[in-house]
């Protein structure tokens, strides 16, 4: 009946991507995911520029970033990988090159492009995003950063509470009112801001439960000199952030299927060894049952985060929705993935400097970062429920 | 890599989901409620060309490819046909004409693919045993060579579609001994002396299709009935679970969707409190979790059948993940859609009730959850 178009498998090209990325962060990155889970120092926040610049001199940093386009797929295949290594690392790369590349490479100027872009992609320089504050998470517009122009200038006050990158950014992008009258839609710009700019100060560094290893810090702004409006003209701030956190969601199914993924492979190969009874552990069905729902979340996790990048790609209609049932999904699951695998490793993946345990808090992200679980369920029941207005 | 379906496919859903919605839903209910098999439904999907879909024009069928057979069983689903008319049809074509089309000898092809695509026989298949459900190589049903024919004794049980069919695919042992290659296929007409089957059994769900025990009491079968060689049925019985685990379950995908349609009209026009339910973050919760369910399960399930289609080997732990997953969640957001209903939910006269009892079948039929589970664990561990 007709030619077939329906075909699941990674490209040659997607696949020999994730070979090379998953060899690369074997031997380079995944060393290090122990050190950077201690947290905070000047040792770690130099461990993570140099596993920036080691992906980024790689050549894996600008995974998706080679077209016109942002290929989201390859965004997804490198992310997966990454995490599996050190989900701290992916995170951090995010940030710089998939949220503050990805802002400049869909609404920067041709002269932003080339001005900022490369380095970012090298892992030369790192970017930051800087759009929650205190009072305003999902519900941007509640944001009190303002920007008011001063001659030529754009002048910022405000402070961004939670920044990621912030302690090692050269390059940030933050979101500002410029004006008040336009409400959230019209009335906000994205700004770029050099690192050495007048009136930018960077918090003390912020200790999270999880991804430990990624800077994180608050972003003052006093009085502070942004260098240009990101794109031509300002009020597109909100839009801008929108998209890019619509995209997002793919990467945060990445990382949520990478976690995923490296509590399956260790809870598989400990109920292959570990005895009890005289039996290996994984010959139970209690523990044998659970790597089967692990197995199954992962999977379609995995399908969901290809599937929707694979419609951002495309420009489909219901793309946005896919990427929301894949965050929500994915995210969900990393964290009952997660629990599972401690239950299996029990005793020895509570433990303090196990993988396992390690694992088990980076999970928890997912479900709360850009636009947590209820704020997925918001956008897609409605999606769903105008339907039938 | 692609997700799209072929402008045909795309055509023939949205025919037969136009077709399922005008032509075959508005008798489900009554029908569900007598609780038997209904040849009405059936006489219209076989007027729709569904029961011959998979096999070739020239024994009476359409051609289709395995991703469109998975189209029809959604859009039929979709558009409120009842789980029961849809797992007869299932079970119809996929478990008794496709072994027949796929194992058959020319002759064997010739004489019963068209009958079963045209409408002038119904068909079914018998593989569980009282005592032999999962653990179906276990079987005691046996097949006894004499001359040019085998007796057959025993029984089997569950049979969907037995009390109506005309042709059964059924698995018998020539020699318990040799365990699984001891299975042998046989099809067996009805009328053939010592073949006999038992009274419909009452079910939870799924009551349009109608199923019962079917029995063998030294039951002459000739030798050129057997399916696919002496020995070759472990092998036939197996290559079922591709289906049990796409086509099979591709209806209860396609209910899924039905609930949530139902579902999303309902909170919109339903009022309490002064405003439509719609607004209650509880029932947006269900909602959103039934199209997540909905896009995952279609994306498990077209990746068996469209594997299939592009002529690779069923992957089991695919088909396993499917299956597990379409049968537990499905269920679960059957359940939820009787929440979101309340009161009405609970009335026979609304179609989320005779969802949520069709829709327990899929972690049950062709391979329980448990076995999934087991399967993926077992490859898991290996």
């Amino acid at each position: 009946m007709g030619v077939y178009n329906m075909d699941y498998e990674l490209t040659e090209g997607q696949k020999k991507l994730q070979q090379n990325i998953a060899a690369f962060c074997i031997k380079e990155i995944l060393p290090g995911a122990q050190k950077l889970d201690e947290g905070p120092s000047e040792e770690t926040f130099a461990l993570m520029r140099g596993n920036l610049k080691k992906l980024g001199e790689a050549g894996f940093l600008s995974a998706g970033f080679d077209g016109d386009a942002i290929d989201l797929i390859d965004c997804f295949v490198a992310g997966e990988e990454i995490t599996k290594a050190c989900a701290s690392t992916y995170v951090s790369a995010r940030a710089s090159v998939f949220m503050c590349g990805g802002l400049l490479k869909l609404f920067g100027t041709k002269e932003q492009q080339s001005r900022y872009l490369p380095s970012l992609l090298k892992g030369d320089r790192v970017g930051a995003v800087a759009y929650t504050e205190r009072e305003a998470g999902t519900d941007i517009a509640s944001i009190a950063t303002t920007a008011h122009q001063d001659g030529g200038r754009w002048i910022l006050n405000g402070v961004k509470d939670i920044v990621g990158n912030a302690p090692i950014g050269d390059l940030f992008l933050i979101l500002a009112y410029t004006d008040g009258e336009g409400g959230s839609e019209k009335g906000m710009s994205v700004f770029i801001v050099e690192k050495d700019a007048k009136g930018l100060g960077i918090g003390d560094p912020i200790e999270t439960m999880g991804l430990r290893g990624m800077p994180l810090s608050a972003v003052n702004l006093d009085d502070c000199e942004a260098q240009e409006i990101l794109g031509q003209k300002p009020g597109e701030g909100f839009s801008q952030i929108q998209r890019i956190l619509s995209m997002g969601t793919v990467g945060i199914t990445s990382l949520s299927v990478g976690i995923g993924l490296s509590c399956m492979e260790k809870a598989t190969q400990h109920a292959k060894s570990r005895k009890a009874f005289g039996r290996n552990i994984g010959s139970y069905q209690e523990v044998g049952f659970k790597l089967a729902d692990m197995y199954t979340y992962n999977d379609l996790g995995r399908m969901l985060g290809i599937r929707a990048a694979w419609a951002m790609n495309n420009d489909e209609h219901e793309a946005h929705i896919l990427g929301a049932c894949a965050k929500l999904f994915s995210s969900e699951a990393a964290t009952k993935i997660a629990n599972m695998a401690m239950q299996i490793f029990a005793g020895h993946g509570y433990t303090k400097g196990t993988d396992i345990e390690r694992l088990y808090r980076d999970a928890k992200f997912g479900e709360i970062c850009e636009g947590p679980s209820e704020i997925q369920r918001t956008i897609i029941a409605k999606n769903e429920l105008d339907k039938f207005l | 890599m692609d997700f799209t379906l072929t402008d045909e496919q795309k055509m023939f859903r949205d025919t037969v989901y136009r077709y399922g919605k005008e032509e075959i839903a508005p008798l489900c209910e009554e029908a569900d409620l007598r609780g038997e098999f209904s040849f009405e439904i059936w006489g219209k999907l076989a007027d729709m060309g569904l029961l011959g879909l998979p096999f070739p024009e020239e024994l009476g069928g359409s051609g289709a490819d395995v991703v469109t057979c998975c189209l029809a069983g959604e859009a039929l689903g979709h558009a409120g046909v009842d789980g029961g008319s849809l797992l007869a049809w299932g079970a119809h074509t996929y478990l008794c004409a496709s072994n027949i089309y796929n194992f058959g000898t020319d002759e064997q092809k010739r004489k019963y693919v068209p009958k079963l695509a045209s409408n002038e026989w119904i068909g079914c298949m018998g593989l569980t045993e009282p005592g032999a459900g999962s653990d179906a190589a276990s079987m005691r049903t046996t097949a006894v060579k004499k001359g040019d024919r085998y007796i057959l004794n025993g029984s089997k049980t569950f049979i969907t579609n037995a009390p109506v069919a005309d042709v059964i695919v059924v698995f018998a042992t020539i020699d318990r001994e040799k365990k699984h290659e001891g299975i042998t296929a046989f099809i067996v007409e009805k009328g053939t002396p010592g073949f006999s089957t038992g009274k419909p059994f009452h079910k939870m769900g799924c009551k349009c299709s109608s199923t019962s025990e079917v029995f063998f009491e030294d039951c002459e079968v000739p030798e050129e009935n057997i399916l696919g060689g002496v020995g070759a049925g472990w092998l036939i019985a197996l290559s079922g679970v591709e289906w049990d685990r796409s086509t099979l379950i591709s209806p209860f995908l396609g209910s899924s969707m039905y609930g949530l349609d139902l579902c999303a009209r309902y909170a919109n026009e339903r009022y309490q409190f002064n405003r439509p339910i719609r607004e209650f973050q509880a029932i947006q919760r269900r909602i959103a979790d039934m199209k997540v369910f909905i896009e995952a399960a279609k994306l498990a399930i077209y990746r068996v059948a469209s594997s299939k289609d592009n002529g690779q080997m069923l992957n089991p732990l695919q088909a396993a993940v499917n299956k597990v997953y379409a049968g537990d969640m499905g269920f679960a957001m059957a359940s939820e859609a009787v929440q979101i209903f309340g009161g009405y939910g609970f009335m026979q006269e609304y179609p989320v009730e005779r969802s949520f009892r069709d829709s327990r079948l899929a972690a049950i039929g062709g391979g329980t959850s448990d076995i999934m589970r087991m399967i993926v664990s077992r490859i898991m561990l290996m």
